[in-house]
């Protein structure tokens, strides 16, 4: 649990001041995303998506989302990604990648649907074109890079 | 019913956290709620110490790397100055040395032009390795018209002979060489005598009489006799004179003009001078 909040708070810390700047064309990588991915690869789905709740709620804080709509997405791949880590061989860096991909793109769509559902104007087209898709690229190369340093490998391990 | 919670507990967990969200969400949109309020509030609290502590952080890392930065730049300033200076340093003292050099060209020209005589500017190119001879070599030879015996001078006086030509280079005896020896000619009491080289490097009026009227500061010039230095050429001065007891002759030690040991251009005479020309300007030769 200690580990948990460490990185908790290392991402939010990392997500607000030092991931900006690391910004391409206005669009940066999502730490928390990496943060929940990783944690699921290793954790179970309850604790995945008990800690993609709280991430969530972090990262609707720091930002101008509505409160809960991060909560929701980050409860929602943590559930996924855990389960389906189980399913899947995860370790090697190709199939990693994929599935953070996947993991930005459900994250992407789902916080759009999220926002037109709750009467957020958002256009589809250019959103998935130019936010979703150039997001989950960004993050999955970053979220890969980050993975496969051994020590944060090494915190990132949960006992299910 | 515990049993029943825990068998479908990951379907509850996600259903619940995805409840909770979409509550939460519904309640900010709809309305402002006191509920959102606080739980952003507890939010923000708990990570906002952190963010100041971190921001305060990242403002002295930043802070730190810019004046680090500075002083590199300043480094790198400072040595580009060190090296424009060295630079401005060399290129002065290039000035200066042109600037002696002009004046040491400019007096050999005027030489020249007083001698009416034919006449070779040379360069000292190299003087004599060992203590038993003063000599130098010049970078002038036969190329140049230069032949054995010619006389060399220079803007102040007597320098020497040529002893040694090659086509590119010739040797030159100076007037203090040990084997040396020029007539001389005490310019106030016309007194002749032989100036010849000694040892030591000076030069030494030989063959004065004891009666003869010598006096310290007195100019001595070439006498013309030996028929190799012409007459007129200023030698030097006296600076000691003795008559020591039961000797023939005075011992008289003369300074000579020239200081050859700064000595670095000079005028070859290819022809004796006229008689009407002068030196240094001092009128008339004698």
């Amino acid at each position: 649990m200690t580990t948990v909040l460490v990185g908790l708070v290392s991402v939010c810390l990392l997500q607000t001041m030092v991931i900006p700047r690391l910004a391409i064309g206005g669009i940066q990588p999502d730490l928390f995303l990496i943060f929940i991915f990783g944690l699921s690869l290793t954790a179970g789905p309850e604790l995945a998506t008990s800690v993609g709740f709280l991430v969530g709620l972090y990262q609707d804080t720091l930002s101008g989302a509505p409160l809960g709509l991060h909560a929701f997405t980050l409860s929602l791949l943590g559930f996924l990604v855990s389960y389906l880590s189980r399913q899947l061989r995860t370790s090697q860096v190709a199939a990693q990648f994929a599935l953070l991909l996947f993991a930005g793109l459900v994250s992407g769509l789902t916080t759009l649907l999220l926002l037109r559902f709750f009467q957020v104007s958002r256009p589809i087209a250019s959103s998935i074109l130019w936010t979703v898709v150039p997001g989950a690229i960004y993050t999955a190369t970053l979220g890969v890079g980050l993975l496969s340093v051994p020590r944060v490998r090494a915190i990132m391990r949960v006992r299910r | 019913m515990t049993r029943l919670l825990f068998r479908y507990r990951r379907t509850l967990t996600l259903s619940s956290a995805l409840i909770l969200s979409f509550v939460l969400m519904t309640l900010q949109v709809r309305s402002e709620s006191s509920l959102i309020d606080l739980t952003k509030r507890i939010v923000l609290t708990s990570i906002s110490p952190l963010l100041r502590v971190a921001a305060a952080s990242q403002t002295a890392a930043v802070s730190l790397w810019n004046e680090y930065i500075d002083l590199r730049r300043v480094r790198r300033d400072n040595q580009l100055l060190k090296q424009e200076a060295r630079q401005l340093r060399a290129e002065v003292s290039e000035l200066r040395e042109s600037t002696l050099e002009n004046h040491r060209l400019a007096q050999l020209l005027s030489l020249r032009g007083r001698l009416g005589a034919e006449a070779v500017a040379v360069r000292v190119i190299a003087k004599d390795s060992t203590n038993w001879f003063r000599s130098i070599l010049i970078d002038r030879g036969t190329h140049a018209g230069i032949q054995r015996h010619m006389v060399v001078v220079a803007a102040e006086g007597l320098v020497g002979r040529v002893v040694d030509v090659t086509a590119l280079t010739a040797r030159v005896q100076l007037i203090t060489d040990p084997e040396s020896a020029v007539g001389g000619l005490l310019l106030r009491s016309r007194v002749t005598g032989v100036a010849a080289g000694t040892q030591g490097g000076a030069v030494q009026i030989k063959y004065l009489p004891q009666m003869a009227d010598v006096a310290i500061g007195d100019q001595v010039i070439t006498s013309g006799m030996g028929g190799v230095f012409p007459k007129g050429i200023p030698l030097g001065k006296v600076v000691r004179s003795s008559r020591p007891a039961g000797a023939l002759f005075q011992e008289t030690e003369v300074q000579p003009l020239v200081d050859f040991s700064r000595l670095e251009e000079a005028v070859v005479l290819k022809q004796p001078p006229t008689q009407e020309s002068g030196w240094g300007g001092k009128g008339r030769l004698p």
